[in-house]
Order: structure tokens, then sequence, then C-alpha cells
């Protein structure tokens, strides 16, 4: 009863810690407006996929971003594309999050022969050319939503096991854990209870880190036709637009809303993360916000004041 | 500071040196697009299945005997001039023109032809085209005679003996080993031969000065820069550094024609024959030729077509010919059933007759209370016809039948239609001069083989008695009464069981810019097929061009 | 000295093992896919090919039916004679010729526009770092994080269009003219660098920002150390500061990712090589993709293992160099 009521209170903190970043708050309120967008949107559009109006018609009243080179709304693609991008994409993140935090924390936390063999294990897969495996993969799979859901993973989850069994190594020589082990406590509540409350800023940026890749590697493998091209996703609208030769009839409309929502969303994660590094390194904040706070002839070239701007 | 002031000046000075050397393009020589290749690599062998031997290789470096000449219909006399059959169609003689030299100045004779033939029969994996399973013996008679005969009798043999490159025996019975040659060096008799230049982007094909047709070819060579994708294409269409292509080109009007309607043209011919949706007809579903019909009243043609394939081609004729393939319909057509015009009402009652009831949510089911559902499956890399495949399912959707794309890279799609591990599938039928290669193709036993077992062509596997003994009859005659009728009868057994599903006609992709050069056949001047796809017919279209 | 060798001894130990495991990934794999490159020849006959014909072929591919482990042994066989077999899409040019020209290209494309998001991105970093005066540390880093986010394929196509159809400023694909001879030619140099100057802006672009955070984020942390302080109470100058001390120390971590990336290069050029039609690694995988030839798969994938490895260990040794701590 104890334990999760301190556990609630240390998720919550930090989560509020986080929120109270500009550069956070920011990237995730965009995410959310995308998730939400992409979850109940399309029950109130057309279909993407009914060949309704002239082709290749620029954005007007009655098609908001114009059609695509079959007759198509452009507006239904995008939005519907959102859905299955952002979902592999995220699934992606997860599973390379938890693959890598069972992998690498179990590598750094033991260490020893095991260390040996799982850190083996994880830069043979780091060296592993991603996109060519992922190229000659996807080619031979039946083009699913799963093939590429697992393509993702197998080529992205060694650089974020890589990344938390080295913090993994740092908290397991610090004094807590020491004390905690002499204190007769078992390896695994150690490892729940003391170490991971710590890695909570690793683990989410690792998240974000990996979801920014499977998202670009996703739209990647697609537009080179590699994904299921009947679908409606980001990836696929890009193939299209590209093999109907979008710029050369000049319909800017086919491709620009999917590549800037494609770059919006990755750059909303880039800046939750800028958040986050933010946070558990107060020294990163620009320098103009707290340039105000500080007395002109206290600032020397290049130090960092450290400092809770709540004060 | 000072560093990145040099650093952006000698950027300067590199981007201005380079800027001359690329304006203008050599004007002598006709730049081509037919392979898409990332890099080129040197093999000029024109007998290997294997090899990718470059375009134009076969047709322009080496010459059959007889060119088909698919926009007039018939057969033109090239590296022979004659033909006749004998000994009721067990014999036939070619007669080789006289006067002909390779591009090394030795001369041409018919015992190169012979050569050419028997090499095949000494290394079978040379024997592309399967003569030896009905040839006995190929013999130059005299310097100007060769007589082929036939283990049994095969008239249509004549299409593929005449459309045999050949090669020169003074070459070729030097080599070791035949199958790993590459001729770098080609010697030949068509009308291009040196290679001038060779490197990994960019090649050159220069005139052969000792062709057998005097002051051809008026072009001086031609050049042949590497194209990763139709946008490369494209961009050098319209810039004129591109004369002629055979590239498929999205809204071709608007993106190119629009341009520079005086120099840009087009023209996407109809070859007379059909894309399908082709039906296993092994299916326990799909074995019911009403259930085929139904799906073929159900299809409306003029979307798919639109939406598919631009508006550039016309729904298919239900025998599956149209064009120059349309001379041999049957009188007795118009009394026929057509199963292609687009009728909802007929398609659904076909399926209620059939068995099929609606359930409550719009779609129909078999009798075991399993929805009818189907996987069309399409090439990945072929997008008009994945999207053709959508308009389908789309389609089908309203007569209750649930069908999905599947979309497979070549391999792997070719695996499963040989195997006949498919229910639908988007592809093509077998061509030929005449509608025998198809008919066969399509309703051949003798070509059926069981799921699971890899089936050379007829993958849908349907076969037909009355159809085995007409093609028996056909590959004994070469009377042309006879010859029209069989195909006439043909032509019924196909409407009446409906094998495959004719979607639309096929088309021939081909560009051209003629600010540089003239004399490129087209819609106005059709002396032969304007792509450079269709080989060897491509031959008329090189010897015609010249400089402006 | 006896330490370092060890340290350099067991990295290589360790490339080995990631090679053989890579080397047995790349056998298995192409075995797996369906369909094999005769039938696929064989649809291009439309079935007119002679049965013997057909076995022929498989012969010349080395599709033999032999047991999977002795496949398996005459395959390492080959890799060490250098013999990485016959092309099926190019045939009967041997693998290790075809590869060898892709290779050169994309090593030059991407590792120069590598070289030079490097070393611009991370010189920015160091100035932001160190100056951080409101407008470049507030403004550079989300905009360059921006440009990074965007699809690179996307960008490249805008910029082709733009830059190079409509302005017609550059070049629009290939690695260098058709008017020119390739040699030691000033002529052949020249359009070279010409034809390069699109395809590595669009890859310098959106790389730059990545390179730039990350130098800023550890010179950051760098500059908080005690040591900084205590130099800049010395009075040592500041310049020599930024550079000397804190700079070299802050680019450690950048080096192995340098390192990573510079093996990478070989592969993730793929998307340039096709927009730009270069003659590259990347789209030749492709292509070998598409056709199942298994034989050049197997080439391209390998040696792009093997520069990866190799980039990586001559890594490792140059933080040796770098990094005393390594050492010890």
């Amino acid at each position: 009863m104890n334990k999760t009521i301190y556990q609630n209170s240390i998720l919550s903190r930090w989560f509020i810690g986080i929120m109270s970043n500009q550069k956070a708050f920011t990237g995730s309120c965009i995410i959310l407006i995308f998730a939400l967008i992409a979850i109940f949107l399309p029950f109130f559009i057309q279909s993407p996929t009914d060949f309704l109006g002239t082709p290749l018609s620029p954005p007007s009243s009655e098609y908001i971003f114009g059609t695509n080179g079959q007759g198509q709304d452009v507006f239904a693609q995008t939005i519907c594309g959102a859905r299955q991008t952002l979902l592999i994409g995220f699934s992606a993140g997860i599973l390379v999050v938890i693959i890598g935090a069972l992998i690498g924390g179990t590598a750094g936390f033991y260490g020893g022969r095991t260390d040996d063999i799982l850190s083996l294990l994880i830069n043979i897969f780091l060296v592993m050319p991603g996109l060519p495996l992922m190229v000659i993969l996807a080619s031979w799979l039946p083009p699913t939503p799963g093939t590429l859901l697992g393509v993702l993973v197998l080529t992205g989850w060694s650089w974020n096991a890589r990344v938390i069994r080295s913090q993994m190594m740092t908290f397991r020589n610090r004094d807590f854990v020491s004390a905690a082990i002499v204190s007769g406590e078992s390896n695994i509540r150690i490892i729940i209870v003391e170490i991971m409350p710590r890695m909570l800023s690793l683990l989410a940026s690792s998240f974000i880190g990996a979801s920014i890749y499977a998202i670009g590697a996703q739209v990647g493998l697609e537009f080179l036709g590699l994904g299921d091209v009947s679908t409606v996703t980001w990836g696929t609208n890009l193939y299209w637009a590209s093999n109907d030769l979008a710029l050369l009839t000049e319909s800017w409309w086919t491709f620009v809303p999917t590549g800037l929502s494609i770059a919006i969303v990755s750059f909303a994660l880039t800046l939750i993360n800028f958040g986050i590094d933010e946070v558990s390194n107060p020294r990163l904040i620009s320098e103009r916000l707290w340039r105000n706070e500080i007395p002109k002839d206290m600032v020397s070239h290049g130090i960092t004041p450290v400092f809770n701007h709540h004060e | 500071m000072k560093n990145f002031i040099s650093v952006c000046s000698i950027l300067a000075l590199i981007i201005f040196c380079s800027c001359e050397n690329e304006t203008g393009r050599d004007k002598e020589g006709l730049i081509i697009y037919q392979e898409n290749q990332i890099s080129w690599v040197r093999n000029f062998e024109p007998l290997n299945p294997v090899s990718v031997c470059r375009w134009p290789t076969r047709g322009a470096i080496y010459e059959p005997l007889f060119i088909y000449n698919p926009i007039k219909t018939d057969w033109t006399p090239w590296l022979a001039t004659d033909y006749k059959w004998q000994e009721n169609n067990k014999r036939l003689i070619f007669t080789i023109r006289s006067g002909v030299k390779w591009s090394d100045g030795k001369p041409f004779s018919a015992h190169d032809v012979a050569y050419t033939f028997n090499l095949s029969k000494e290394f079978p994996a040379l024997d592309t085209r399967n003569h030896w399973e009905y040839l006995k013996s190929v013999i130059a008679i005299s310097d100007t005679e060769i007589e082929v005969n036939f283990k049994r009798i095969y008239v249509p043999g004549f299409e593929s003996i005449a459309g045999t490159y050949i090669i020169p025996k003074h070459i070729w019975s030097n080599l070791k080993d035949p199958l790993k040659f590459n001729n770098p060096n080609p010697v030949g008799t068509g009308p291009f031969t040196e290679i001038l230049r060779f490197n990994s982007q960019v090649w050159e094909l220069g005139k052969n000065y000792n062709y057998w047709q005097p002051g051809k070819p008026h072009v001086e060579k031609l050049i042949f820069p590497t194209f990763s994708s139709n946008e490369q294409t494209t961009l050098a269409l319209l810039s004129g550094n591109l004369d002629w292509a055979g590239a498929f080109i999205p809204a071709i009007d608007r993106i190119y024609v629009e341009k520079d309607p005086e120099h840009h043209h087009y023209w996407f011919r109809n070859t007379g024959h059909s894309t399908f949706l082709l039906t296993n007809t092994k299916d326990p579903v799909l074995s019911d030729v009403n259930v085929r019909k139904a799906i073929s009243y159900a299809i409306d043609r003029e979307q798919v077509v639109r939406v598919g394939m631009y508006d550039y081609t016309i729904p298919a004729h239900v025998t599956s010919l149209s064009g120059p393939m349309a001379k041999w319909h049957s009188p007795e057509i118009k009394n026929k059933e057509n199963w292609t015009v687009f009728n909802l009402e007929k398609a659904n009652n076909l399926l209620d007759n059939a068995g099929f009831e609606w359930n409550n949510k719009e779609e129909r089911i078999k009798p075991g209370g399993s929805p009818l559902e189907f996987d069309i499956i399409v090439v990945s890399g072929w997008s008009d016809w994945v999207r053709s495949a959508q308009v389908i399912t789309q389609n089908l959707k309203k007569v209750g039948i649930k069908a999905k794309v599947r979309t497979y890279d070549f391999g792997a799609w070719i695996a499963r239609m040989q195997q006949g591990d498919f229910e639908m599938a988007i592809g093509w039928a077998d061509k030929g001069a005449t509608p025998y290669n198809f008919f066969k193709s399509m309703m051949f036993s003798g070509y059926v083989k069981p799921i699971g077992e890899t089936a050379d062509l007829n993958w849908h596997r349907f076969g037909l008695e009355e159809v085995d003994l007409l093609i028996k009859e056909f590959e004994q005659t070469s009377d042309e009464e006879r010859i029209k009728n069989i195909i006439s009868k043909l032509q019924h057994l196909f409407i009446e069981n409906a094998p495959g599903i004719p979607l639309f006609s096929e088309l021939s992709w081909a560009e051209y810019n003629s600010k540089y050069f003239t004399g490129f056949p087209n819609e106005q001047n059709p002396y032969g097929p304007l792509s450079p796809n269709e080989q060897p017919s491509f031959i008329f279209t090189l010897l015609n061009v010249k400089k402006r | 000295m006896n330490k370092s060798l060890i340290y350099i001894a067991r990295r290589l130990s360790f490339y080995l093992i990631a090679a053989f495991a890579a080397l047995t990934l790349n056998f298995i794999i192409p075995r797996l896919m369906p369909g094999d490159p005769a039938s696929i020849i064989f649809a291009r006959f439309k079935g007119k090919l002679n049965p013997e014909a057909i076995n022929a072929m498989r012969q010349s591919f080395g599709l033999t039916n032999d047991p999977i482990l002795i496949q398996y042994w005459s395959y390492l066989k080959g890799i060490f004679r250098g013999d990485l077999g016959t092309s099926i899409a190019y045939f009967p040019e041997p693998v290790s010729e075809i590869i060898g020209s892709g290779l050169l290209w994309t090593i030059f494309l991407a590792g120069l526009s590598l070289v030079i998001a490097f070393s611009i991105g991370t010189t920015l970093g160091i100035f932001i770092a160190w100056n951080r005066t409101g407008k470049l540390d507030t403004f550079l880093p989300p905009t360059l994080a921006f440009f990074g986010a965007l699809p690179y394929f996307w960008l490249a196509m805008v910029f082709l269009y733009v830059f190079g159809f409509s302005m017609n400023w550059f070049p629009i694909g290939r690695a260098f003219g058709n008017q020119v001879s390739p040699g030691l030619n000033f002529a052949f140099l020249f359009s070279v660098l010409y034809h390069a100057i699109l395809p590595a802006f669009t890859l310098i672009f959106v790389s730059i920002g990545g390179w730039m955070l990350s130098m800023r984020n550890t010179m950051i942390s760098t500059l908080g150390a005690d040591y900084i302080t205590f130099a800049n109470a010395k009075g040592i100058p500041s310049k020599l500061i930024m550079l000397r001390y804190a700079a070299r120390n802050a680019i450690l971590p950048n080096l192995t990712g340098f390192g990573m990336a510079l093996g990478f290069v070989l592969s993730g050029a793929l998307l340039t090589e096709m927009i730009f039609s270069y003659p590259g690694q990347g789209f030749l995988l492709l292509q070998a993709v598409q056709s199942q030839d298994f034989p050049l798969m197997q080439g391209i994938f390998m040696t792009i293992t093997f520069a990866v490895l190799g980039a990586n260990w001559l890594v490792d040794i140059a933080i040796l160099f770098f990094d005393p701590r390594t050492r010890k």
C-alpha cells in the first residue's frame, strides 16, 4: 500500500515536473492534438479511398486540400493516414523501450557473464546496417502492418538497450543501491522501486527517440513501395504522390500536407525530448530565460548558473 | 572568416567552370530511354536468356530473318527475302538476302543462319524459344538458302524461327564457353554496331558503315544515359535532354504536351491485346462460369480506365482482341453474349441464381455461411495495376463480394501465379502475331498443371477439350481461310467459358521530343510502332529518324 | 602501451564475432525469400523456355540442391578468397566488380556530406554553447531540429525540382555529365563536384541539426565542470578554454556517433541515390532485391556490414588517441 502511494507520487511528480517545462508542454500538446485527430476525425469525414473528384484539382471549398492523381480527397487521406502511421510509430517506440529496458537493464544490473553475453548481442545488432536489412526484410515478408512493426523493432532496439544499460550500470554502483542490497532487498525490488523511478526521464526520452525513428523509417519504407500500397498511411500517400509525378504536375497539395504533418509530429516529439533534457540537466535551458533574473555583471561566458527559477 | 570566403569562392569557381561544360547536349546523337538502370554493364550477348544484354542489341546490332510490323500486321522481309512451306508443312525454306556484310567487313550468308540455330541445339541453355522441341534439323543448302525440317507439323513455329537473331559464325565458333560470353565488342549486321563510348553512366552506339540498307541509318549514333526513375525520364524529356522514350507517364498532356505542343508528342497505341483479371478456375467458387461472368458484369471498366490508367486506354472487348487485332473478330460476334459491359443487375441475377444469398451486413455468403471474399494479388511496383485493382474491389463491393488487394514484389507474385496459389490477380496473357498464342495460353489443357506444381503458362488452369482439338488443327495448317475459321471458333469458346476476365486494352508506351530529330512514327504517320519497347519493330523508327 | 594493444585486440575480436554473425545472417536471409531467380527469368520468357535451359540456368547461378551446410561452407570459402559470386541480374558480371563502382560513389557522396555536416554542426554547437546570448541559442536549435524532422526524400524531391529543374542551377541527377569521360582530368573532377552539390546539400541540410544539438548538449555539460571554472579563474583566455579544454572533452561522445554514422554512410544513402539517380550502393541494393539477385544482395549487405564494423573499429582506435582515460 505504502509502495503504491510512494510510486504514484513519484510518477506524478515527475510528470508535473516535465510538463512545467515550456518545450515539453508545447510538444505534448501538439502530439495530443494529432492523436485526437487521428482517432476521432476519420469518423466524420468522407472515405479517403473513394474516387470522387477530378484528379489533381487544387484546394477548393469542396476539397480543402484538393484531390490527388486518382481524384481522392487529400484532406481525408492526410487525416486517415495519421492513424496507422502514428499507431505503428508509437507501438514500435514502446516495444523498443520495453525490449531495451529488459535486455539493457539486465545486462547493466547483473554484470559479469550475463553482461558479456547480452552486450555482445546488443553490439551485434547495433552494427547491423538498418536500412538495407529493412529493405531486404520488407520486400520478402508479406506487406502487413505487423511486418513493418517487426522490422522497425528488430533494427531499432539495440540503441536504446545500450543507453539503458550504461545508465543502469551507473546507478548500480551508487550508494543507495549498495545500501538496499545490504539491507536485504531482492534484486527485482531494487530495480523496480529504487532504480526505475530515477530512470523515468531516460525511459521517456528513449520512447520518444524510438518513436521518431520508427515514424521516419516507416515513412521511408512505404515511400519505396515496400509497405502495403493499398492502405492509406502517410508513407503511402507520399508514394502515390511521387508515382503521379506530383512535382511535375505542380500539384504541391498532394504531398505538402502529409510531409508537413510528419515534420510537425517529429518536431513536436523532438521538443518534448528537449524539455526532458532540460529538466534533467537544467544547465541546458536557454540563457534567455534566466538572463533576466541575474544581474548582468554576474554573467560570465559559458558558465551556466544553476538555480531554481521558481524562487 | 577568411577561410570561409576562400571556400565560397572556390565553390563558385567550380560551379562556373562546370556550367560551361554542362550546357548543350550532343546534337549528333539520338538520346534514348528504354532500360531502367542505375549503372551500365557492358554486355551485348543476344542469345543467353539470363544475361541482360543492352537494348538495342536484339534488333539494332543483330537482326532477324523477318520483322513483324504490328501496325500493318504483316511480316517485313529482313535478313531473309522469302519463305515457302513444302512437304505438307513439314519443311520451311528461307531465301537469305545476299549482299549483306557483317560490321567487321566479312560477308554474311545462310551458313551464319544455320550456325545460329544449331548452336542452340548444342547448348540447350541458349534455346530460349524452345525450337528443338519441334525442329529436326536446320541446314544451309547454299549461301542463300536455308532448309528447316520439322519433327512434327507446327506452322506457328514460323513466328519464332523468323524472329531469331542471327549471330556471326566466325566469332561464336571461336569461343570456349558461349554461356559465359558477354560480347563486349559486338559484330553484327544491324544499323548500329560500333561501341563509341562506355562508362557506368552513359554509353554510345555508333552507326554501322557496312549496313546493307544504303543511305541508312541517317543518325550518327545513339546515346544511352542512365535513368533511375520516371521523374528523371520526364524531366529529361521536358528539358530536351531525351529524344525518345518508352515510359509510362501519368497525366501526360498536362505534364508534357502542354509545355511545348509543337515538339512534345506521345503515342500510347493499342497493341490489340488486353490486361486481365485472372481467376483461378480451380477455386471452388470461381470454377463456376456464371460467377466469373457476374464478376465481369460488376466491373465498371470506364471507372477502372479513368482512375487506374488516366483514361489512356479503353475498356476491353469481350474477345480480348481490339485495335489491330480486331480484324480477327468472328463474323458472329454481334450475336454472342457480351459480359464486359457494366451491368449490376445482370451481375446480381447471376450471383442470386448461383445460390449466393445476402446476409444482413451487405455481403453475400456461400452456402456454408462464410462470406464471399477473394484476394486480388498484384505486383507492388506496377502502380497503375494496383490502382485498377482498388477500383475493382470497390465495384465488387456493390454486388456483395468482399475483395481485398494484396501486393507482392515480382518474385513472390510470379511464384504464386505459377503455382496456382492465388484466387484472383491482375495479369497478362500470351501474345503473338495471331491470336493463337493467346487462346492457347487461356484454354489449352496441355498447359494445365495441378495446384502446387509450377505452370509456365495458363496460371488460371483452365482446359477445354474442344480447344485442344482446334489448337492441333491450327498448328497443322497454313491456309488462311482455315486459320480464320479456327480463330473464330476459339473466340466463341472463349466467350462461352470466360476463362479470364479482360479489363482494358493493353497499350504500348512511347513519347518523343522532335526538337532535334524528326521522322518518328505517330498516329498520323503510322509506318511502325513508336515504342522502343516493341522488339524488334523499333528498328523501323531507328532507320527513319534524322537530325533536323 | 600494452594496455592499449590489449584494448585494440579486444575490440577487434568483438568485431570479428559480429562480422561472422552478419555473414551468417547474410547467407540465411536470401534463401528464405520466396521465389528463385530462375523462375523469374523463366517468367520473362513466358514459358517458352526449354526445360533443359532452365536447369542450365540454375547451374550457372550456382543454385544447386546441395545440403545447406555445404552451400554455407562454400559461401564462407568464397568470401575469404574475395570471390563474391556471379550476379544474376547482371549476368555474367562478377559481383565484386558491380559493387566496386557503386561503392566508390556512395562513399564519395555520403562520406563527403557526413564530414561537412559533422564539421559545421559541431563547430556551430561549440559556438552556441559558448556564446549563449539570446537569439542564436533560442532560435537555431529548434529551427535546425525542424529541418531535421522533415522527411528526407520529401525535401530532396523539393530541392531537386526547385533548384535543379525550375531554376536550372544544378543538374537533375547522375554523378557526372554525359560529355565528360571518367579519368583524372579537370573537366571530369569539376563535373563530379558540380553534380554532387545538390544531393550533398540535401543530406547536410537534414543532418546538421543533429550534430549541432548533441555537441551543444555535451559542451554545456562539460562547461559546468570544475576545471573550467578553475581555468577561467586562472585567467586562461576564453578561446583557449573553449577549444582546448571544453571542446576536446565534449567531442568524445560525438566521435563515437560519428564513427557509427560513417559506417551507416554506406547504407543510408539509398533514398538520395534514388531521387538523384546517383549510381551508388543503395539503389543497387534495391534493384538486387527486386530481381532476387541473391549473390548481389549478399555482396552489398556484406560490404556495408564490413564497412560499419571497420569504421567503428577505427573510431575506437581514434578515441584511444583522443581520450587518455581509455588507455588506463
